[in-house]
């Protein structure tokens, strides 16, 4: 009689519901899905139904420290303060909930989001243990949803897909110096050279000819000034009606 | 003959009227560059941080060249009228130097034109924007420039706000990334410049932050300029040639 009772104890201790669920990166079209220091995740929505006592926590941890996360480890102790993440603590809980905060269904056109590391006051306040506070580095982290009846774990969801956040290229890897040259500028460029190249030859070949001074077979043309050949008579033909009695 | 004086007086026409169109475009070219030099457009600050002085420079060079070929389209006109080689001379030489000037100020303006590229605004913008508490009015030139451009046109960054998220910067030394992905200025405000939605501001929520780039909004106003000077320039650069051409050949015809 002893042997059914414990395969009927066993059971009950470890009765952690396993949710068909894993936490998300949301699918809305934000721009601060992942930043260097936050991401965002989808709400629980429908997740938690048959829960309404329990306290919904939000677990982050480091990616090697899934395996090795103890589920009865309470909210708020040493163990998991968020101040101390990520070493020596490799996984914290935040985000405290219960259903009511996530109601079923989601009304449509609404964004239901968790931010998570959104809180910067408390995070280095020893007193805040659960603080849902900047992450330390680019990850990969991942996430999962925690259900607590007191300080009973009752439901899980899975573990989500690492998360990675953005890292800041130096600003030093911005090359302002190879800017290339548009079409109008060398087109510019090319014909006002040849232009000035035709003008200086114009010049020199101007002052080669005032020089050489050898002005004989082009062509002149008179000043505006014309000047008037006077014709001079040299005899005075009319001069002697007198002369003929 | 007759014949070659009609040639004379038709050629001695055309040079006139060459130099009276230079003379006109002269003027115009000064007008626009003191224009240039002396609009505001609010944008100053941005390029003097460049260190990129060259369009001002191509503009004063604008004007001076514009008064000379004023004054040389003068005496060209004098010469022609007077055929007197000496005068057409002098006019050929000096118009040369001025020709070369002005080729100097066109190349300028168009090749500074080039250099505005979008990095040279991003790199400028996260080295120097930087936003002190509100209390202190002590921003520099940059940050004011910045937040007036982002104000008005409702843009952020260069590129969009990805900016500050993609680049060390020295907003970021003093602001963190969970309070301040990018500047309040990118969020959409209200008339006493209070997000209007600070939490959908720091989400990224289309509609309350500005998801455009300023690129285009510096870049227009200075490209109109910088293009004006450089080919205004090129056209009147042009003309003058054929109009020196033209008085070369004449001096060239002209009897002692």
């Amino acid at each position: 009689t002893m042997l059914p009772l414990l395969l009927l104890l066993l059971p009950a201790a470890h009765g952690i519901a396993q949710l068909r669920y894993a936490p998300v990166l949301t699918q809305e079209p934000l721009e601060g899905v992942t930043t260097a220091s936050t991401f965002v995740l989808d709400q629980p929505r429908c997740v938690f139904k048959d829960y309404g006592n329990a306290d919904i926590w939000l677990v982050v941890a480091l990616e090697q420290a899934i395996s090795t996360f103890d589920n009865t480890a309470g909210p708020g102790t040493n163990e998991t303060a968020f101040q101390s993440f990520p070493d020596p603590v490799r996984a914290y809980l935040t985000l405290n909930a219960t259903l009511a905060n996530y109601p079923c269904p989601k009304p449509d056109g609404e964004i239901t989001v968790l931010r998570v590391g959104s809180e910067t006051s408390c995070a280095q306040d020893e007193t805040r243990p659960t603080c849902n506070g900047p992450l330390p580095g680019p990850g990969p982290y991942r996430a999962k949803f925690l259900a607590l009846e007191g300080s009973v774990p009752v439901a899980e969801t899975g573990w989500s897909e690492p998360i990675m956040l953005r890292t800041a290229k130096p600003l030093s890897s911005i090359s302002t110096t190879d800017s290339g040259h548009s079409a109008g500028m060398i087109a510019i460029t090319t014909i006002l050279s040849i232009l000035f190249a035709i003008l200086l030859a114009g010049l020199v070949a101007m002052l080669v000819f005032w020089s050489s001074d050898s002005c004989g077979g082009s062509s002149t043309f008179s000043k505006p000034e014309s000047v008037t050949v006077r014709r001079y008579n040299t005899h005075h033909v009319y001069d002697q009606p007198a002369a003929r009695l | 003959m007759a014949k070659s004086d009609d040639c004379v007086h038709i050629l001695q026409g055309l040079l006139v009227f060459g130099n009276v169109v230079i003379g006109m475009c002269g003027i115009a070219l000064t007008a626009e560059c003191i224009y240039f030099v002396s609009s505001s457009h609010g944008l100053s600050p941005l390029l003097k941080a460049t260190e990129d002085i060259d369009i001002n420079a191509a503009a004063w060079i604008g004007i001076f060249v514009g008064l000379a070929l004023f004054a040389l389209s003068i005496l060209g006109i004098i010469g022609v009228i007077k055929a007197s080689r000496t005068l057409l001379l002098v006019y050929i030489i000096l118009m040369l130097i001025t020709f070369a000037f002005e080729m100097a100020s066109c190349i300028t303006a168009a090749t500074h034109q080039d250099s505005l590229t979008p990095e040279l605004f991003l790199k400028q913008m996260l080295e120097s924007y930087q936003k002190s508490e509100p209390a202190n009015n002590s921003d520099n030139e940059v940050t004011k420039t910045w937040d007036e451009l982002m104000l008005q046109n409702h843009c952020c960054g260069v590129q969009g706000p990805s900016d500050w998220q993609e680049y060390t910067s020295t907003f970021r030394l003093t602001h963190s990334d969970a309070d301040y992905p990018w500047p309040r200025m990118c969020c959409v405000l209200n008339a006493q410049r209070i997000p209007v939605n600070l939490d959908g501001c720091k989400l990224g929520v289309p509609g309350y932050y500005n998801s455009n780039g300023c690129y285009n909004a510096i870049s227009g106003p200075v490209s109109t300029h910088a293009w004006g000077v450089a080919w205004f320039g090129f056209a009147i650069l042009c003309w003058t040639f054929c109009v020196l051409l033209g008085t070369m050949f004449y001096w060239s015809g002209i009897e002692y």
